[in-house]
């Protein structure tokens, strides 16, 4: 009775959680709704006895990606969302095509039906059993796994740089032309160890210049930049 | 711990539906992209809701490794969506879906 009452607990926050979350206008409020959705599953899946699931729930989710969530959404300084002239025929269509995609969910679960396998205790769920799964049986897609995470961390980085040498090269251009601001001309002057987009615009600037590249500009950014 | 045994695997199988439904709705309807950026975290969440459920009831670790990785693929995911959400940003300023309508101009 206790865990039927915890389910409808955890369930229902979930439920009013993601309902709030679709209907808010301001992508921040979204967000908190979101961490409480979070909240909620890690709850279920405490109850479906599985704790480290549970744990990585609100470690990854509710900490990192919406922590990255969150800092975007102050970092683009998001307002409320635009108010436009709504367009209800396809608001409506949105809704039906849901109605009918949980139909087919709930008609595809429902024929499914309960499996009739051992509830017996088992030690499923626990860190130990985990590890030794991702290790032994599913080691490949594991390895894939960081191979993923790997290109995504050259994509996101590679994303962030290319603006920057934008941004960088106008200013250089701008110094070139004798009106470079305050700024840019402290951009320019990098000490070695800055970051590596300051290094890139030093080796843009320098090679404008006609100079060998300093020292400071040997880092990753540096080197890359002579293939531009 | 047996006590789970009461609630039944249907319970667990319609809730996730109703997250998923709440999710792809939310990808509809929205017109902001990071509002239809967490909408997709919510269809993942909802699938991921199903995977476990089925784990305990099968006694079958292999659905909670799925979730495992399907956490990581929403981490490279946000890392790699929120920097594009960045750059689309710093182009248009904005970051209404309908303003990006073509990749490139």
């Amino acid at each position: 009775m206790f865990t039927v009452l915890l389910f409808v607990l955890f369930g229902g926050l979930a439920l009013g959680c993601a309902v709030s979350m679709v209907v808010q206008r301001n992508p921040l409020y979204s967000a908190i709704s979101l961490i409480g959705v979070f909240v909620s599953l890690a709850g279920l899946y405490i109850l479906l006895a599985a704790p480290f699931i549970a744990a990585v729930q609100v470690i990854v989710y509710a900490g990192a990606i919406m922590v990255l969530v969150v800092f975007v959404i102050m970092l683009l300084n998001v307002e409320e969302e635009e108010q436009r002239p709504s367009n209800w025929r396809f608001m409506a269509l949105g809704v039906v095509l849901g109605a009918i995609l949980f139909g087919e969910a709930a008609f595809v679960l429902y024929s499914v039906g309960t499996p009739r396998g051992a509830q017996v205790e088992t030690n499923v769920g626990l860190t130990a059993s985990i590890g030794t799964g991702l290790f032994t049986e599913y080691l490949l897609p594991f390895e894939i796994t960081s191979v993923l995470i790997l290109m995504a961390i050259v994509g996101a980085m590679t994303l962030a740089r290319r603006d920057a040498v934008v941004r960088f090269d106008s200013g250089a251009a701008e110094m070139a032309a004798g009106g470079g601001d305050l700024r840019q001309l402290d951009a320019g002057e990098v000490v070695p160890g800055q970051t590596a987009a300051s290094g890139v615009a030093m080796a843009r600037m320098q090679i404008e210049k006609g100079e060998a590249a300093a020292p400071a500009s040997e880092g990753l950014g540096g080197a890359k930049i002579d293939d531009e | 711990m047996n006590e789970t045994s009461m609630i039944p695997l249907s319970w667990y199988l319609a809730l996730s539906a109703m997250l998923f439904t709440i999710g792809v709705v939310g990808v509809i309807i929205k017109r902001n992209v990071i509002a239809m950026f967490m909408c997709i975290e919510l269809m993942l969440n909802a699938v991921n809701l199903t995977f476990v459920a089925f784990s305990r009831y099968f006694n079958d670790v292999t659905g909670q490794l799925f979730v495992f990785i399907v956490m990581t693929v929403a981490a490279a995911e946000a890392a790699v969506g929120l920097g594009i959400i960045i750059t689309v940003f710093r182009n248009r300023e904005s970051l209404d879906v309908d303003d990006a309508r073509v990749l490139k101009f």
